[in-house]
């Protein structure tokens, strides 16, 4: 997902965190698992931490948690704030809080930063115990699978007994799917937007070109890089390339257009940044497109470990439900959730028939799915959209008292 | 002049008769979910619904009718042959592009099909454009020209004739005045106001 889906839209008097459908400040926490992780591959980690948030209460009856799976660049902060002085909330604050769509006083919601990830769970960047060094391309290999079964290592260790619904976009609504399938009695619900059940092969493509990017980078040093080096050139044109697959060309020429930085403006570091340019100047910084994608680079290059990027996007290309399961419709003959699924008409990485598919198999598979399509222009990052048409459908499948159970097999 | 709103219950009570309790269901055109909502409660069927529309998947959603927004013969294709009981199309007929590819893709993937049409060879149809020249405009066909959906219309005659040449069975009807309640009596290509088909292979 991009960098700028949350526009700070703060009246000055009130602070945003003490907004009324605001989760507010907010800490992540950090979950341990007790026992050595063994990873789909085989390899064991011990110590293995999910850095994680929780918004709203869990109920007496332990049923009420709705789990929030990220996409590749995401993380465990989905709603609120850390500090006061955030200058912008978690990745989907517009969907969760009080008496939003994921209603915080009704749900108690979760959300772990990935296996793998680089934001606080261990990673490829974290330090090996036994060796006090960075795991780099020690670090076990990663399997969507895995970042279920931690997660669900989590929910136990929260006390949840069973997942309400489990929600993600993107590679989350992988996640979420494979929740529901390798653990049906646990997942009543179920919501996947903007996803796959297969990753094709132009989505691998985009991926194994941010990895080249990232490993033909001479810092990269075959992932054994410095804790505040590694391969920021890679990393940074990995993120520039992925970008422009979660966005579209009308939302692009809408916000861009032509448009030269020459046009506008100059900020004195943007002044600066033109002033270091190499020559010839031809090549040098002319569009606004490319100032807002090596923007978009060199905020990733701050936030993001090149090797979780390369260990998160091989777990995508390794996602094939038909494939691990003999064919979709096996895939999801245990699911007993009900499901949603939501695609976005102007979604290319996984376009509209992907997310079509998912709901054909569940319903040739007899189970209780709905399929809605949005016509959004924004391409894939369409599910981090602020529509009030969202919301109600989101609001509605969650919000709704739950289904009769019922044998559906014929 | 019958509301709408009391029209469409008359059409869910007929169908709820036909529909076999504890069956699968598709609904083409299912709108905001009503007819199987009821049928839910009712026959406590298992329920799908196909719409275009983003916001009648929503009040699907939100009323607990499994709904899928999309082309209705692009939905059929993805089940194999008879998964459903029972697929109805009610009121949707005389607006499909292909009538004809629908129902028999309908009648591929369910054992009996539901269609409810209003009858355009009802005598006041005839009137309206024989005498006043004009669309019809009456209890069956409620709405101006400028606001009516572009139509296909069909009479009883025309489908009766239509599923004789397909060989498809009728196995039930129902024809209605135009008040869409009282049962018609005799020539219903003439007098019903609204029909109702099971239709097998």
């Amino acid at each position: 997902m991009t960098d700028e889906t949350q526009a700070p839209a703060v009246p000055a008097s009130t602070p945003p965190y003490l907004a009324a459908d605001d989760v507010g400040l907010v800490t992540p926490q950090d979950f341990v698992t007790p026992r050595a992780f063994t990873f789909k591959n085989g390899q064991e980690l011990t110590g293995l931490t999910l850095r994680y948030e929780t918004y709203g209460t869990l109920n007496a009856t332990r049923d009420n948690a709705v789990l929030i799976c990220h996409a590749l660049s995401g993380n465990h902060h989905a709603a609120g704030w850390h500090t006061p002085a955030d200058k912008k909330p978690g990745w989907w604050n517009n969907l969760i809080g009080p008496g939003k769509a994921v209603d915080t006083r009704r749900f108690f919601v979760i959300c772990a930063n990935v296996p793998g990830g680089c934001s606080g769970s261990t990673g490829p960047s974290s330090l090996n115990p036994a060796t006090g060094e960075a795991y780099g391309l020690r670090f076990p290999a990663l399997t969507i699978l895995d970042m279920v079964r931690a997660q669900k290592l989590l929910l136990e260790h929260l006390g949840v007994a069973e997942l309400h619904t489990v929600i993600g976009g993107s590679m989350g609504g992988m996640t979420a799917m494979l929740f529901a399938i390798e653990f049906p009695r646990f997942t009543r619900r179920l919501l996947a937007m903007a996803t796959t059940a297969r990753e094709g092969a132009q989505a691998i493509a985009f991926n194994e070109v941010g990895r080249q990017a990232i490993m033909q980078d001479p810092a990269w040093l075959n992932g054994d890089y410095a804790r505040d080096g590694g391969p920021r050139v890679g990393l940074a044109i990995a993120r520039m390339m992925a970008h422009i697959t979660y966005l579209s060309d009308a939302s692009m020429d809408r916000k861009f257009g032509r448009r030269t930085i020459q046009s506008r403006e100059q900020s004195p570091q943007l002044r600066a940044e033109l002033a270091q340019q190499p020559a010839p100047a031809d090549f040098n910084l002319q569009f606004e497109v490319e100032s807002y994608l090596r923007h978009q680079g060199q905020t990733f290059i701050n936030r993001f470990d090149a090797n979780s990027y390369l260990y998160i996007t091989r777990a995508l290309d390794q996602f094939d439900l038909d494939h691990a399961y003999g064919s979709l419709e096996n895939a999801f003959a245990p699911v007993l959730a009900e499901s949603l699924v939501v695609g976005f008409t102007s979604d290319w990485l996984f376009p509209p028939e992907q997310n079509r598919q998912i709901a054909q198999a569940l319903l040739r598979a007899g189970k209780r799915a709905s399929y809605a399509e949005l016509a959004t222009d924004l391409g894939h990052d369409s599910f981090l959209l602020e529509s009030e048409e969202l919301y109600a459908l989101i609001r509605g499948f969650l919000e709704r008292a739950p289904a009769p159970t019922l044998d559906f097999a014929i | 002049m019958t509301q709408p709103v009391e029209k469409r219950t008359v059409d869910m009570q007929i169908i709820g008769d036909w529909v076999e309790p504890h069956t699968r269901v598709l609904d083409l055109g299912c709108g905001r979910g009503e007819l199987l909502d009821y049928l839910v409660q009712t026959k406590h069927v298992s329920a799908l619904g196909v719409d275009l529309d983003f916001e009648k998947i929503t009040a699907c959603v939100q009323r607990g009718v499994p709904a899928y927004q999309g082309d209705m013969i692009a939905c059929m294709a993805s089940f194999p042959a008879r998964h459903f009981d029972r697929v109805i199309c009610s009121r949707t007929v005389q607006e499909l592009d292909s009538p004809a590819s629908v129902i028999a893709e309908a009648l591929r993937v369910a054992r009996s099909v539901t269609v409810g049409f209003v009858n355009h060879g009802f005598w006041k149809n005839r009137l309206d454009l024989l005498v006043r020249g004009r669309k019809a405009r009456n209890a069956v066909y409620t709405t101006a020209w400028a606001e009516s959906r572009p139509a296909n219309p069909v009479s009883v005659a025309d489908f009766e004739d239509f599923c004789a040449a397909e060989g498809i069975r009728i196995t039930r009807r129902a024809h209605l005045l135009g008040d869409w309640k009282t049962p018609c009596p005799a020539l219903p290509n003439l007098l019903a106001g609204y029909a109702l088909y099971d239709l097998t292979r």
